[in-house]
């Protein structure tokens, strides 16, 4: 029965920021744990419940991948507590994929929003692979606060990187923050990066990624370069449940990974 | 000698006793007059009402509650499955209308791409025995919805009531050892089928239904609506479900528990957000969902023309309501852009 989860063990919890813990997971039976860019997985705490959170570091025919928990609900909270060495339960990988093979060749534009950079770090880890295959790569991270900045060893590779180009924001102004203040969309217009040849890809609260894609179309990108990963509420994970249901599309079946100009109306 | 067989009404009991032998037997049963099913009781007197059973057999197949594993908290990890149920039964009694409602179960937990094996267990092991409704209710629709109080499809067997007792007829393999029930005689007498009457929920295409999204329509017959979820608990082909994990004594089980999109909090998230955050909302993705996106995903309309949802319905308010208005205004946008 497919809603029944398999055991998983926790090798490694990473605090990330002050409410975002990563979980390096792998599966009790060992066997490789084989994901497609994009896809999720649901998370069994044993005795408290299920969710789903978004794949946010996964290596090709690895048995370990990575889960990065914000502390929302009280789930999240008790997933929180858990550590090294205990058991958690996983379902999937379920859901489609970035289609990476159509973006060769183009220049990548990847913007995440506080928690939702999560599930874009492996599309930047198999870009940064592929280096020779796009023609740039530019990533854009805003956080609310340098308290939740996310992924810290990674942006400093990130920045370091020559091919990539790294812009850090955060929302309000902080003491002792000399970087970049102010929300996404505001930040990608001053950017001001021309669409031609490039595909953006964003995720983050809904309301970002709905401004970040009018300031984008106000630049003239197009909706049919623009993706976005709508990490909406599943629970089933495989679209029986109903309750990712929008606009007749079943976000945990269809999505998580949508072309804007194929996102079912009014959801963003 | 026609393809019927003859149950004379003297030996419907005795009937139903030798059925009860080999299967679990559900039938309709009166409750504080609401029709319900339950298992057959040699005592009780056994009646078949005209037309739907209030209760939708839905539950069946798919209860409110329904445990599918088991966790051992003692254990650092350990979960097992619920086991199947493989005791042959019969459900004797339903209609054309249920019928499709389990079809559209089918397609959901069957063949959507995974099986769910707790149903495809209740499935299996259970055999349906039809009945031709006497006449449609006030509120039955089945003929707006290309289907008929006497349509066999997803039937083992179909009986109808006649004067002096009831005539069977064989539909599937499945059953053959209990049409040979001697009790069961050859008769001369076949179903005439009659000219069944419209019902008065009418709707329109799913192209043109799907295209009222932005209508301000939503927000004119959903300002009432208590939200109350009946129409969805009723409704055979509503199968949205929450999987919770239950904590009690040292036990916990994973369960599904029905859930309706009619709920604020079906569709909001830890964060806060909401994509359908009002009444219009929620009222729209139902009857969207019913005549249009059902249709995409699962190739038909998931109304089956019951009509519990208007029984249901606190303030009359209820789903094929909306649609018959929706299906007026869709008239009257087309008559004002051809005369425009």
């Amino acid at each position: 029965m497919e809603l029944i989860p398999k055991a998983a063990v926790i090798k490694k919890v990473i605090n990330e920021s002050n409410d975002v813990k990563s979980f390096l997971l792998e599966l009790d039976e060992g066997k490789p744990f084989s994901a497609l860019l994009g896809q999720f997985v649901e998370i069994t705490v044993q005795g408290i419940g299920e969710s789903t959170f978004a794949i946010s570091r996964q290596k090709k025919g690895a048995t370990q991948f990575i889960v990065s928990v914000k502390k929302m609900g009280h789930l999240t909270k008790m997933l929180h507590r858990l550590t090294a060495g205990e058991f958690v339960g996983v379902r999937g990988p379920y859901g489609n994929s970035f289609p990476l093979e159509e973006w060769y060749s183009k220049k990548l534009l990847i913007i995440g929003g506080g928690i939702g950079l999560a599930p874009l770090r492996p599309v930047i880890d198999q870009i940064l692979l592929e280096k020779d295959k796009f023609a740039g790569l530019e990533i854009v991270f805003g956080a609310r606060s340098p308290l939740d900045i996310l992924f810290k060893e990674d942006l400093k590779l990130w920045e370091s990187d020559p091919y990539a180009r790294l812009h850090t924001t955060i929302d309000i102004p902080y003491e002792g923050w000399h970087g970049k203040v102010g929300f996404i969309p505001s930040l990608v217009k001053d950017l001001a990066l021309k669409p031609d040849n490039s595909i953006a890809v964003i995720c983050g609260p809904p309301i970002m990624i709905r401004l970040t894609v009018e300031a984008l179309k106000a630049m003239n990108w197009k909706a049919e370069q623009i993706f976005t990963t709508l990490e909406m509420k599943m629970q089933c994970g495989i679209g029986q449940c109903g309750r990712c249901n929008i606009g007749g599309k079943l976000i945990c079946k269809d999505g998580p990974v949508f072309r804007i100009d194929q996102i079912p109306y009014g959801v963003i | 000698m026609s393809n019927w067989k003859k149950l004379k009404l003297k030996d419907l009991n005795r009937f139903l006793d030798e059925l009860s032998s080999g299967y679990e037997l559900w039938i309709p049963e009166k409750e504080k007059q609401k029709w319900i099913w339950s298992i057959y009781d040699k005592t009780d007197e056994v009646q078949f009402p005209p037309n739907i059973i209030d209760e939708s057999v839905k539950a069946l197949f798919f209860p409110k509650r329904r445990p599918i594993a088991e966790f051992d908290l003692k254990k650092k990890w350990s979960v097992k499955q619920v086991e199947t149920s493989t005791k042959p039964r019969a459900i004797m009694g339903l209609r054309s209308c249920d019928a499709e409602g389990i079809n559209y179960m089918d397609r959901v937990f069957l063949h959507s791409g995974y099986t769910d094996e707790l149903y495809k267990g209740e499935r299996d092991r259970t055999l349906l025995i039809g009945m031709i409704c006497d006449e449609m209710g006030e509120n039955c629709h089945c003929t707006d919805r290309n289907s008929s109080p006497d349509k066999t499809e997803g039937m083992d067997i179909i009986f109808k009531r006649v004067p002096d007792g009831f005539l069977f007829r064989q539909i599937t393999e499945k059953v053959s050892d209990i049409l040979n029930f001697g009790l069961l005689i050859d008769t001369d007498e076949i179903y005439e089928a009659p000219e069944w009457p419209r019902g008065r929920f009418e709707v329109a295409a799913p192209e043109d239904v799907l295209d009222t999204y932005d209508d301000e329509f939503w927000n004119d017959v959903s300002d009432i609506c208590l939200t109350c979820g009946g129409c969805t608990f009723s409704c055979p082909t509503c199968l949205c479900f929450l999987v919770a994990d239950e904590k009690f004594k040292g036990k916990c089980e994973r369960v599904t528990v029905w859930d309706t999109c009619q709920f604020s909090a079906y569709s909001r998230m830890a964060g806060g957000h909401n994509p359908r955050d009002n009444n219009a909302a929620r009222v729209r993705n139902r009857t969207l969902d019913k005549f249009g996106y059902s249709e995409r995903k699962y190739g038909r309309t998931s109304c089956t023309g019951c009509g519990r949802c208007v029984i249901i319905c606190p303030l009359k308010r209820s789903f094929p309501y909306i649609a018959r208005n929706l299906t007026e205004r869709i008239k009257e946008k087309k008559a004002a852009s051809q005369g425009a």
